[in-house]
């Protein structure tokens, strides 16, 4: 590969839509992924559909990787280089095309943000449930590839729930076109479901459609302390146990509420051991007996203190402060190191007990915070990257916390992805027959393997 | 002579940072949080116009995985210093701050130009020094030559630039606030404490009045007000052009003489000198012999908004502003000094004033001290975005704290014939004021 490919992509696309400074180099190296970065060769702004196109196929003629990048806040390394080449940034592609609320559908670009879909929608009585930490930055284009999910996922499912069609550019630049605004669409191979979560490594979203539903009328939130996280996990199981489903059940440890404390100042009690935090929503009749519900749960499990917020603003502050959950660890220390463990939600005492164990027994600082509804942890180690031997200690941690995952009938992420974070332990979990399937589904899409190489599978060096 | 620019200097002495440390750089986990709140991202769009990546420059220049290139100093230059990342950012990452530090590693190894050595290091040493640098424009402005050069646009000619920062200025005051003013302002009524005002240079060479209004407004909510007249600049324009010794050196001075005036608080109406005042505690951090003089003097430093609301009891009477309006939050004032209540818990007092909320969460108004100069375009995408989020509120009138600010502002309404008055929060309750004690 020839490496000073800028000034022909320059000529190809116009000089403002191709980056290739050193400085522009260096901040596309990156996302929100931990020790972890790559230069690209060239960064491509694509403002539309023939960018795109045109980028593939310069790529394909000059045998260049390519790598999709929205605004870079994955978690798993989805959108770094590994392999250099050119990185595709979608954020300019940032039209809401179409609110079709007669049929409760929305069709997108890929740089839209998150956030600004939800409000687009919910202006119209319309709701788009998935809700990833990152939301006020992250491009839908990249929770597609990334199947993010959120807050909501318990009730409401994730990204790929609610994606219908999707318009994707393959390697060498032809476009296809898969499924409809139809909710029921059986034609063929269901190619859309298998497009989300493919982390780019099988074709470039440039058009998403999105199902929406009717927005809850109405919504109830609590906030349960405890004095043991093992309490708290098992109200979680409790809740579900008892046919509840609330939209929101999130968990945070004594470490987490106390840096996101420092952060947002609401009045979180800081000597509390673990949290909730709780929403029920729909109909006024169905909350109001949910409620019920969850308080007898909170008080079964010996919750300390059971709080109702009292207004939308209070509600918002907490949803607020624990999607900064992540952010806010990083205060502690100056690295941090987390992941995306899931187990089946009976399992999760067990879990969170076998994290405090590791933490203990290599002496490291985790903090734990997640969406316990739906059985996914963040642990996150706070740690320094310039203590190589505490670094160590950290990965042999998570070698531990990862298999014992697995051994619950878990999963090593639930919603950031494989990535290059983790595409060590994939065969660990999925077994040499799998992972020789999944390559040949990918040498099908991508034969020359230039799509957002190294992810998923590791490189072959 | 000055040194030639070094890239391998600035790098070795970026990796001692001034008053940060590396920590502070690797705190930030690049999440991006900050991206949707940064003004040159929200123009620019790009990664290298964030602040996450201006730290990432930053940590790349220390680590010598990358050079200090001119390409890294002007990148370093493209940052408003509003700190807006600073207040969305969970991690407590003060990517601002940072940079201000690297610019100050940057000019501390490269030759200074003469004008830019001229004015931080000369002119704004005296107050009386920048009057006499005014002086042309005062004649400029009262001789009818202005009205003349704007009727025919004769600047269209000589200099766009040019034209854009005649456009900006505001009519200047006869003179300084400094030479009308007593240097000791009793009281009106019980008096309730002394507190020393900051008098800054633009307010007191540009907004006089607004300032005069300022004292008054002090001495009307029992104060007696203290004016030092040999008071320097806080230093704002030199820590955002990355100069250090001059600026402490002023700061001493200032923190000396305010001390020498035994004054219970330091009021300032101007947002920059607030918080510039209120930063000297932690640029004089790793100095043993000052460090507590520092941070005695800055924990008396007060907005005037903070300490009016502060001070406020509900004795103090209040006439009607039947008016609809706005509050622009100078960044400093709302992301630097982290104050959004006390300006509008004063507003709200204030009878028939109809205030409104601008829906922009506190974005900067592009004016940042030189900034709409040095980066003209960009700075006027940025104005453009606040003006929309202004028309939205249908204010009347459009009150900020901060002279750049204003001066920024009031070019915006001019240029888009927008028609709104630009106040200072002081004119509006010195108006408020003056007309509760008519009414008794």
């Amino acid at each position: 590969m020839n490496k000073t490919f800028a000034p022909r992509l320059e000529e190809l696309l116009g000089s403002e839509k191709v980056l290739s400074s050193e400085s522009e180099l260096l901040c596309y190296s990156y996302d929100a992924t931990p020790l972890t970065s790559f230069k690209p060769d060239a960064i491509v702004r694509a403002y539309n559909e023939e960018d795109i196109q045109k980028v593939l196929e310069f790529a394909t003629q000059e045998n260049i990787p390519v790598t999709t990048r929205g605004s870079g806040t994955g978690l798993s390394g989805g959108s770094i280089p590994v392999n250099g080449g050119i990185v595709l940034v979608t954020t300019a592609m940032n039209k809401i095309i179409e609110i079709d609320s007669e049929d409760l559908s929305v069709t997108v670009e890929p740089g839209v943000i998150t956030a600004n879909l939800h409000s687009a929608v919910e202006a119209l009585d319309l709701f788009y449930p998935p809700d990833p930490g990152s939301m006020k930055i992250s491009t839908i284009g990249g929770n597609v590839a990334e199947n993010a999910g959120g807050l909501r996922g318990l009730k409401y499912g994730i990204t790929g729930d609610y994606v219908m069609s999707l318009d994707t550019f393959l390697v060498d630049g032809s476009k296809v076109k898969y499924g409809t605004k139809c909710v029921k669409d059986v034609a063929g191979y269901n190619m859309t479901k298998f497009l989300v979560g493919t982390e780019g490594t099988i074709g470039v979203f440039s058009k998403i459609v999105l199902k929406l539903v009717p927005k809850p009328k109405t919504k109830k939130t609590f906030l349960a302390l405890y004095d043991d996280v093992i309490d708290a996990a098992r109200t979680v199981s409790t809740i579900i146990s008892r046919k509840v489903i609330p939209s929101t059940l999130e968990l945070m440890d004594q470490v987490t509420i106390n840096c996101v404390e420092d952060y947002s100042q609401i009045g979180l009690p800081r000597d509390v051991v673990a949290l909730l935090l709780i929403e029920a929503d729909g109909h006024p009749a169905v909350v109001a007996e949910e409620a019920n519900v969850i308080e007898e749960a909170c008080k079964a499990n010996n919750v300390r203190t059971l709080k109702i917020a009292k207004s939308k603003q209070e509600s918002d502050e907490l949803f607020t402060a624990r999607r900064m959950a992540l952010s806010a660890l990083a205060r502690a220390k100056p690295t941090t190191i987390l992941e995306d463990i899931t187990v089946p939600r009976p399992a999760i005492p067990e879990m969170m007990a076998l994290i405090r164990e590791v933490a203990g027994k290599f002496n490291i600082l985790i903090g734990t915070f997640g969406h316990a509804g739906d059985g996914n942890l963040h642990p996150t180690c706070l740690t320094d990257e310039r203590d190589l031997d505490e670094i160590d200690r950290v990965h042999q941690a998570y070698e531990i916390i990862f298999d014992k995952a697995i051994s619950l009938g878990g999963t090593i992420s639930g919603e950031h992805g494989t990535g290059v974070a983790k595409s060590k332990y994939l065969p660990r979990m999925v077994g040499p027959k799998a992972i020789e399937l999944m390559r040949k589904i990918k040498a099908c899409f991508d034969p020359t393997g230039r799509l957002n190489p190294g992810k998923i599978f590791p490189l072959e060096r | 002579m000055g040194k030639a620019f070094d890239p391998d200097e600035i790098a070795r002495s970026l990796s001692t940072l001034d008053v940060h440390d590396y920590g502070d750089v690797l705190q930030c986990m690049r999440c991006g949080l900050c991206l949707p709140t940064c003004p040159t991202y929200r123009t620019d769009g790009l990664e290298t116009q964030s602040p996450r990546g201006r730290v990432a420059l930053i940590k790349a220049v220390i680590d010598g995985k990358m050079k200090a290139s001119e390409e890294f100093v002007e990148h370093i230059y493209h940052c408003l210093d509003c700190r807006n990342c600073q207040t969305v950012c969970p991690a407590g990452v003060k990517a601002g701050e940072l940079v201000l530090e690297a610019r100050y590693r940057i000019e501390e190894n490269r030759a200074q130009p003469l004008i830019k050595k001229f004015l931080l290091n000369y002119a704004i040493l005296d107050q009386k020094r920048l009057a006499k640098l005014l002086a042309p424009l005062k004649i400029y402005q009262i001789s009818g030559l202005q009205a003349l050069v704007r009727k025919y646009d004769i600047l269209k000619l000589v200099s766009d630039d040019l034209r854009f920062m005649e456009a900006l200025t505001p009519k200047l005051p006869s003179r300084p606030l400094s030479e009308e003013i007593s240097e000791e302002i009793p009281a009106l009524g019980t008096e309730r404490g002394r507190v020393g005002f900051f008098l800054g240079c633009a307010m007191n060479l540009i907004f006089a009045d607004t300032s005069r209004a300022t004292i008054e407004n002090l001495t009307r909510v029992g104060f007696r007000v203290i004016v030092p007249k040999e008071i320097q600049c806080c230093g704002a324009p030199n820590i955002a052009e990355g100069e250090r010794k001059i600026y402490r050196e002023m700061a001493e001075n200032t923190i000396r003489i305010f001390a020498d005036r035994r004054v219970d608080y330091v009021v300032t109406d101007c947002a920059a000198c607030g918080l510039e005042l209120k930063t000297y505690r932690e640029i004089f951090r790793k100095n043993p012999t000052f460090t507590g003089k520092a941070e005695e003097f800055s924990n008396k430093v007060r907005d005037v908004s903070e300490f009016l609301d502060s001070v406020w009891t509900p004795d103090i009477k209040l006439g009607p502003v039947p008016e609809i309006v706005c509050f622009h939050d100078p960044c400093h004032l709302r992301h630097g000094q982290k104050l959004t209540y006390p300006q509008r818990n004063l507003l709200n007092r204030i009878p028939q004033l109809d205030y409104r909320e601008l829906p922009d969460e506190g974005q900067c108004c592009g004016s940042a001290g030189i900034y709409n100069i040095t980066h003209r375009n960009r700075s006027m995408k940025i104005l453009q975005s606040k003006i929309e989020a202004i028309e939205k509120t249908k204010a009347q009138a459009v009150i900020s704290s901060n002279p750049g600010c204003l001066m920024q502002l009031a070019y915006g309404a001019t240029h888009w014939n927008k028609g709104w008055n630009v106040v200072h929060i002081s004119e509006v309750l010195n108006r408020s004021l003056r007309a509760g004690e008519k009414t008794g």
